[in-house]
């Protein structure tokens, strides 16, 4: 009994991997449960570990040819960089939801958090101290290795350079000669021009000389010295560690929330004692006046929420919410149009001129037509009682939905609408004839025959049209975003671009990793789709 | 007149200049609880010739008639059974005879719905697939829910078309005999397409030559005058099995003679002078490709073991 149930697990593990796509992962469950283990490790050594070591080695000669090429925004970076630009964004990401969690703390547990934040400035303030101190060290030893090497350098070059000198003032001194021998009238414009060359070339001879040993102290001085960029790197660690403590700190007691009320609410009270106690007319105005005020702007501090920065996964969620918007819009005019398309020719005749010329048309022109034609929808796109609606959502709300959003959606929509719409009208055209047939013989009605017998047989080419179009609708996508500055990855790319820190390019690479990587899940998903509604049991993918 | 009658029914296919006549002048008439086994070589046209009874197909000239009445369109009278099945793939066996039971008898509760299939079913003996999918079933398996799904239908005529041409030799007999017994226990019009002789007279009360293609025709029909039931291993030694089974084979074969010697007659070819390379100089190499499908055919290729 045990056997069997052990067995039926398998198959259940088994059943799974090859919906999702994973048959890699089969031999590894296989040999778990003990199955041929000769034959599954041989082909966990064919299909795993021979890819595994492809894969390190291609990790391997990016790590190796990377740092060769020398860019504007410094050398190309290497994995590790880019792991650490993903930690710092994570890191950020954190420090983000801490500003907000300080923000909206109330009562004593503010108090609290604000005696630990401050503990922790203080602690960090002595470990930055220390290693300010170790930093000086070792930037004070760099500075006497850099004295000492470069010193005899130096002093070389300052005896090139008065060699320079001296030759350079008999050079002239000879040129003066020849001149005035011309003026004297017994010299050669010959030999003049002569003198004038030899010079030159004792100057140029001169200047490649002093530039050999530039270069070597050039070579020296960029040359960097490893403690000290280590200690550097800790200090800058500590020292953001710190600033961003003291933001903490801030956020828990002026900034925050519940003590912006409560000092508007004083402010408040004392108004309206002076109201109270008015005795003019003139005096009751103004102090209702600021009652009046003070209320209104209680009420706003009340609903007041933090202001967070993009962080990377903010941009990733919104980046999604946009694909799906324009996918599921671009699935919504797709799979009817291609339904009628695929049943009457005459419709997939009027629609063929549509979709051969608008299908080749690059996403940048759909993106600048689409921004055009949105941006005239919303003339005042901050009052427009449709961004107002979203605005005021509990989740979509913290998306920021502006037109930005809606026309790099209409863009994915634009380009993400044909694949589904030919695959769409293909499924339904090439149903298979005894099907109909069998529809013929009972008889079924046009909408019994559509819903039972059309749809159910052209699925499988649907949901492969869908595939491609959110494979085509991710790509636009960030590319969309990227030229519109619609918040998103592709905007997170183009900032990074712009900004040139010393981790922007890192900062790319990463975003070039979490782009795929998603990109790939959303293709798994819907390879999953695709493997339920296909009925012949095919494999649907790589 | 008869129940079902095919009268002068003639149907071409192709533009008006260049048309291909499939049928020409067919007659057959065909009696209540009467099974008639239409014999013919593949491409003589019968598959056209059974879409024509089920209405699928109209006639260009002539008609079809069914106690008296037209067939203008197929209707659940005449429960046609496709030789590929025909299977809905993205249903299992259940359903693809709900579907039909459901159209037939619209107004079916679920739970005498799900009886009358459920009988079906059984009837064919596939009970145990009930909830398999056409893709987990074998060929047999497959045929015999297209079978129940025909009858589930009570169809008064069952218009088989080569039901069993795709079967192995093991499961065809199965299915014949299944066949057998159903009409025999639940009296109903048969016409059945086949291309095997034996089969037809192990089965019909009647065999109807199809002559060859184009204008292919019905010819005279042999009235098949064994007992039933017919036993199939006894039958190989009783004489009248025996007489009729090569008459009819003889029949066929003066017909495949006869478009042979017509197809001479009317086209004569010359043939070119010509030698065949000597390809005994290239090097030798395994056979590969055309070469290989040659020697492989040459070397006794596909022949049916069972005729």
């Amino acid at each position: 009994m045990a056997e069997k149930s052990s067995d039926e697990i398998k198959y259940r593990i088994l059943k799974f991997l090859d919906v999702t796509g994973f048959t890699v992962f089969d031999p590894m469950v296989r040999l778990a449960f003990g199955e041929d283990p000769k034959k599954q490790v041989e082909s966990i050594l064919k299909f795993m570990i021979i890819p595994i070591i492809f894969v390190l080695a291609c990790i391997a000669l990016w790590w190796k040819v990377a740092p060769n090429h020398k860019t504007k925004s410094g050398e190309v970076p290497t994995p590790d960089i880019v792991w650490q630009s993903a930690v710092i964004n994570d890191t950020f990401s954190d420090r983000e939801k801490t500003k907000e969690s300080d923000f909206l703390l109330v009562g004593e547990e503010r108090l609290e958090t604000l005696a630990a934040v401050e503990a922790m400035i203080e602690s960090n303030n002595a470990i930055l101290t220390e290693l300010q101190e170790t930093l000086a060290g070792h930037v004070a030893d760099y500075e006497a290795q850099l004295k000492e090497r470069l010193e005899p350098l130096q002093a070389e070059l300052d005896v090139i350079k008065e060699e320079n000198k001296v030759i350079a003032s008999e050079m002239k001194a000879k040129v003066e000669a020849e001149a005035a021998r011309i003026e004297a009238g017994n010299g050669s414009s010959d030999a003049l021009l002569a003198a004038i060359r030899e010079q030159g070339a004792k100057k140029d001879e001169g200047r490649a000389l002093e530039s050999v040993v530039k270069d070597q102290i050039e070579v020296i001085r960029s040359e960097k010295y490893k403690p000290m960029e280590a200690a550097r790197l800790d200090v800058n660690a500590v020292a953001d560690e710190v600033q961003f403590l003291k933001k903490r700190v801030d956020f828990l007691s002026s900034a925050n929330r519940s003590m912006k009320v409560a000092q508007a609410e004083e402010k408040l009270a004392a108004s309206a004692e002076n109201l109270a106690a008015a005795t003019t007319a003139k005096k009751a105005i103004s102090e209702a006046k600021k009652v009046v005020r003070g209320e209104d702007s209680i009420a706003r501090l009340e609903a007041q929420q933090y202001a967070s920065a993009m962080t990377v996964y903010t941009q990733i969620k919104r980046s999604l919410f946009t694909v799906f918007v324009g996918f599921i819009t671009a699935a919504v005019i797709a799979i009817p149009v291609g339904v009628l398309c695929g049943l009457s020719r005459i419709a997939m005749a009027c629609l063929t001129p549509i979709i051969s010329i608008f299908k080749p048309v690059s996403p940048v022109v759909w993106l600048l037509i689409f921004q055009i034609v949105v941006g005239a929808f919303f003339p005042d796109p901050d009052s427009h009682p449709f961004f107002l609606f979203f605005g005021s959502l509990p989740i979509l709300g913290k998306l920021g939905i502006n037109p930005a959003l809606v026309f790099s959606a209409c863009t994915v929509a634009m380009c993400a609408v044909w694949p589904a719409l030919v695959n769409t009208a293909l499924g339904v055209a090439s149903i298979d004839k005894d099907h109909i047939n069998v529809a013929r013989v009972l008889r079924l009605g046009f909408w019994d025959r559509l819903i039972k017998i059309i749809i159910p047989s052209a699925l499988p080419l649907v949901f492969a049209g869908l595939r491609i179009s959110l494979g085509v609708g991710w790509m636009v996508l960030i590319a969309a975003e990227a030229l519109s500055s619609s918040d998103g990855l592709g905007k997170f790319v183009w900032d990074e671009y712009q900004n040139g820190s010393s981790f922007s390019f890192a900062n790319i690479l990463y975003a070039c990793f979490v782009v795929g990587i998603i990109g790939f899940l959303l293709d798994r998903m819907m390879i999953i789709l695709q493997r339920f509604v296909s009925f012949d049991g095919s494999n649907t993918s790589l | 007149m008869s129940y079902l009658e095919i009268d002068n029914a003639s149907l071409g296919f192709g533009p008006h200049d260049n048309r291909t006549e499939v049928l020409k002048d067919v007659n057959l008439s065909v009696e209540e609880n009467e099974f008639v086994a239409v014999v013919g070589f593949s491409g003589a046209g019968k598959s056209t010739l059974i879409s024509l009874l089920a209405g699928l197909l109209q006639p260009d000239k002539g008609e079809i008639r069914l106690g008296g009445k037209v067939i203008k369109e197929p209707s659940p009278r005449l429960g046609i059974m496709f030789q590929n099945y025909s299977l809905l793939p993205w249903l299992t066996v259940f359903e693809n005879v709900a579907l039909a039971v459901s159209q037939v008898y619209p107004k079916y509760s679920k739970a005498q719905l799900k009886e009358h299939v459920e009988k079906y079913v059984a009837m064919v003996k596939l009970t145990p697939a009930l909830g398999k999918k056409p893709s987990e079933l074998s060929g047999g398996m497959r045929q015999r829910a297209s079978l129940a799904r025909t009858l589930a239908m009570k169809p008064e005529i069952l218009l088989l078309d080569e039901p069993l041409s795709a079967l192995d030799a093991l499961t065809r007999a199965e299915i014949q005999d299944e066949i057998i017994n159903i009409w025999e226990s639940d009296k109903r019009t048969i016409v059945m397409i086949t291309n095997d002789v034996d089969e037809a007279v192990l089965m019909a009360d009647r065999i109807v030559p199809l002559t060859v293609g184009p204008e292919a025709t019905l010819d005279t029909p042999f009235p098949v005058n064994l007992e039933r039931p017919r036993n199939r291993t006894t039958l190989n030694t009783n004489p009248e099995f025996r007489r009729l089974r090569n008459d009819i084979s003889k029949y066929m074969v003066t017909l495949n003679e006869e478009t042979k010697a017509l197809s001479k007659n009317q086209v004569v070819v010359d043939l070119p002078e010509m030698m065949p390379l000597d390809f005994t100089n290239l090097p030798a190499g395994p056979a590969r490709g055309r070469r290989r499908k040659k020697v492989s055919s040459d070397k006794g290729g596909k022949k049916s073991f069972f005729k």
